[in-house]
């Protein structure tokens, strides 16, 4: 399965999105507003997810900024960086 | 009536005892260290405030042990007992529970300390007090809510002598929690720097003594002038970044204390170092304050920030300051923030000072505020002048058979009531996307709020204010984050887990789900955490904060529920859960009251309680005048002293009306008292109560109301009325 896949996988299953569809996200997918809504605990609980299932740690605010801005950054990311 | 401050007691990272802490106070060194109390297993070592050498006597866990040492300092030299016991704490036995749990511990004795109101009822049987013992868990603002609390009850008369504590102790929860919210500073709190990063957790207990007088007793050390508490209704853990609820808070309690901006000495920031409550609360101030506040700091560089302890620690640090005439010095700030726009004091400075502010903030939107002042300075009375009873607007219930109509139909049929509440009957009045992140404790509590609220109609408005009681807690959330830290090596858990742990977390759903920004506070006192949460609003009730929302509940949770409230046994294999939620104005007239929480008892002298319970009810020719029907709590557990009272409320009171034991029927949780209310409420208007729970088919109640009675370890009374 391709990262992104089943990121989207993971990300539905961590946060209970029950009523969001895989197949309707696309890389452009937003995390906030106009896209998954979330705030900021969601995005917490994502980065635990992260680091546990892929070994990619996000030390700071700053850098939790550029990696959750849409699936694909967040793909990317931790494409380039996994372990 | 007005409150003095006459005994003060500290435990803590910066000494025990108030000579200690007082030189640490001006020596102005920061005193957080590596965590040194417990092991992890994954490595993160952070600094923490931590209570140096400190050993809890065997069995009684950290918290408790903290709570004590505070307490028998303020109390010594007093001659009588306290006759009213309050105490903040979000911990609990927590950190005896790990390991517990850590080392799969089955078996209920080893749990006895586990519930926040294991630590009221240890300091209650400690001291010899009789009277109400209240125990309270709204997270960070817990410390100098329970002052708020004390200062209703010496207002109101029922109390001449409170005990107010805050207590937490470090334990892995709070200390993997917090770092998983990305909220600590891995170098230590720096308070209000521009460089700040976050907060460090810390333990400590703080104890004042507040004696009820006109003028100050010979020996008074200050006064509780006034208090105010509000809540954000904004996010379960981000504060308001307008800071407009801590405003609310401090406006509150300023115009509580008939006190003027312009007669504050110095505010004792809420300051715990993260960016966000810094930020907010910098602004909160200049609303208040304008451009020119007084002297401010935050003093968590110092000791760290030890949670539910922190709001009494710093009411210590408000009558230090005032009796020794120094203000502290903002410890771990290099360089201030100047976008805070207040400038916090840097170093220690001598001067006289009549009248501090301290801010307590907790997640969950829950602000306190305290003003505490010199024990000569002009003080009035506001505030309740006697407790409050209540008309009801609104009510729901939760039991094995669903919401209140199906609960009553059930009756009706003869049908038992216990088990859990269905799931069907729960998330029918929860929006699915909105409440995917919530368990079971969080989404039986607005289902209830909800509920009561829709039975109130148009003709009632949406509540201002919310008091939530909960024997037990978020229990799934609880284990679910202990279970994976302890799975992954301490390396990984919920931060949603983490969240949605705290005691308070419910009642700040609720405030979020109908804006309700006035008092918001959480009552964790076991099995009376509903007539202690009434209680409460029976004492903090203000015009603005109405109408109030009164709910409790628990959670059946498979692993925890035995072990940690062994009434459960009693059930045999059937784990029951459910609550009750009203909708209330509070009435000045008693005799308007459909319910009034009339007395709260701690059983010190065998049976005593129940002679003053009868008492405090008006006699026993009182009693049977107005009640057709008396409605018992026995829990399993303690069931041979609960019967006992109850055989000795029959003899004293010689009621010949229906008596039941609505545990039987409703199930055994710790706050199935208040399903039994709601009830009660419904049976009063139809006048009888059904067979099913005692007596026979027809069970009059003549018109009367009915008595709701909570008996074992602690002793209530509520009269319901028509």
């Amino acid at each position: 399965m391709e990262l992104i896949d089943e990121l989207k996988v993971k990300i539905i299953e961590t946060l209970n999105l029950t009523d969001v569809d895989p197949a309707r996200l696309t890389e452009d997918s937003s995390f906030f507003e106009n896209g998954l809504n979330l705030d900021s605990i969601d995005i917490l609980e994502l980065a635990v997810m992260i680091e546990e299932t892929y070994g990619v740690s996000i030390e700071n605010r700053e850098l939790g900024e550029k990696m959750f801005v849409t699936l694909g950054t967040l793909a990317r990311y931790i494409a380039e960086n996994r372990l | 009536m007005r409150a003095f401050v006459t005994g003060i007691g500290i435990a803590s990272p910066a000494g025990t005892g108030v000579s200690e802490f007082l030189k640490s106070l001006k020596r102005s060194v920061p005193l957080i260290m590596p965590l040194s109390l417990f092991p992890v297993a994954g490595g993160l070592l952070l600094p923490v405030g931590q209570v140096p050498s400190f050993q809890p006597p065997n069995g009684i866990p950290r918290t408790h042990a903290l709570a004590e040492v505070a307490a028998k300092q303020a109390l010594q030299g007093c001659p009588e007992p306290p006759d009213a016991v309050v105490v903040g704490t979000t911990t609990g036995g927590i950190l005896t529970t790990e390991s517990l749990l850590a080392a799969d511990i089955r078996d209920p004795a080893r749990y006895l300390w586990h519930t926040p109101g294991s630590v009221g009822e240890h300091l209650a049987r400690t001291a010899g007090c009789r009277g109400p013992v209240l125990t309270v868990s709204t997270a960070c603002a817990s410390g100098t809510t329970v002052m708020v609390i004390a200062l209703g009850l010496i207002r109101a008369g029922s109390a001449r002598r409170v005990l107010a504590v805050g207590a937490d102790s470090l334990c892995r929860l709070t200390y993997f929690g917090f770092s998983l919210l990305k909220l600590v500073d891995p170098a230590g709190a720096r308070p209000l720097d521009r460089d700040r990063a976050g907060m460090s957790v810390g333990e400590a207990a703080a104890a004042l003594l507040l004696e009820a007088g006109h003028e100050a007793p010979v020996g008074a050390l200050c006064e509780l002038r006034g208090g105010g508490l509000s809540c954000d209704a904004y996010h379960v853990t981000t504060p308001d970044s307008e800071g407009r609820g801590a405003a609310a808070a401090m406006k509150r309690a300023l115009e509580d204390a008939g006190v003027g901006v312009d007669n504050v000495d110095y505010i004792n920031l809420h300051g715990t170092g993260t960016p966000d409550n810094d930020a907010a609360e910098g602004r909160a101030v200049r609303e208040v304050f304008g451009s020119n506040p007084p002297l401010l700091s935050s003093t968590k560089g110092i000791y760290g920030h030890p949670l539910a302890a922190s709001g009494a620690v710093e009411a210590v640090i408000g009558v230090l300051s005032i009796r020794h005439g120094f203000v502290p010095a903002n410890v771990g700030c290099m360089n201030p923030d100047p976008d805070l726009g207040i400038t916090p004091l840097l170093e220690v400075k001598s001067r006289p000072l009549d009248v501090v502010l301290s801010n307590s903030f907790g997640f969950g939107g829950n602000n306190a505020c305290l003003v505490v002042s010199g024990p000569t300075a002009d003080g009035r009375s506001a505030g309740l002048a006697s407790l409050r009873g209540f008309r009801v607007l609104g009510s729901a219930c939760l039991s094995g058979a669903g919401l209140l109509h199906e609960t009553m139909a059930a009756l009706e049929r003869g049908d038992d009531c216990r088990g859990a509440a269905p799931d069907t009957a729960v998330s029918c009045r929860l929006d699915a996307a909105a409440t995917r992140r919530l368990k079971r404790l969080p989404r039986l509590a607005l289902a209830l709020a909800i509920s009561a609220r829709e039975d109130g109609g148009d003709t009632a408005c949406s509540p201002r204010s919310v008091y939530f009681g909960t024997g037990l807690g978020a229990l799934s959330e609880t284990y679910d984050f202990l279970a994976r830290l302890f799975r992954t090596g301490e390396k990984f858990s919920s931060p949603t887990d983490f969240v949605g742990s705290l005691h308070n977390a419910p009642a700040g759903l609720a405030a979020i789900q109908f804006g309700s920004r006035g008092a918001n506070v959480t009552v964790t006192g076991t099995d009376d955490s509903f007539e202690e949460a009434l209680y409460c609003a029976g004492h903090l009730s203000r015009q603005e904060d109405e109408p109030i929302l009164c709910l409790a509940a628990d959670e059946a949770h498979g692993v925890l529920s035995p072990r940690i409230d062994r009434s459960t046994q009693g059930d045999g294999p059937v784990l029951s859960d459910g609550g009750g939620a009203l909708l209330l104005e509070s009435v000045d007239d008693a005799n308007r009251a459909h319910l009034f929480p009339t007395f709260l008892g701690f059983p010190v002298r065998g049976l005593e309680v129940i002679q003053h319970l009868v008492r405090a009810l008006g006699g026993a020719a009182r009693i049977c005048e107005q009640f057709g029907g008396v409605m018992v709590g026995i829990p399993w557990a303690v069931r041979d002293t609960a019967n006992e009272q109850l055989s000795c409320f029959l003899a004293e009171t010689g009621f010949p009306g229906l008596v039941v034991d609505y545990r039987r029927v409703l199930g055994q949780y710790a706050t199935v008292s208040a399903t039994a209310c709601v009830l009660g409420l419904h049976f009063v208007r139809n006048g009888r109560i059904p067979a099913v729970l005692g007596g026979s088919a027809e069970n009059s109640l003549g018109g009367k109301g009915i008595l709701l009675l909570g008996l074992g370890t602690k002793v209530s009374a509520m009269a319901v009325h028509r």
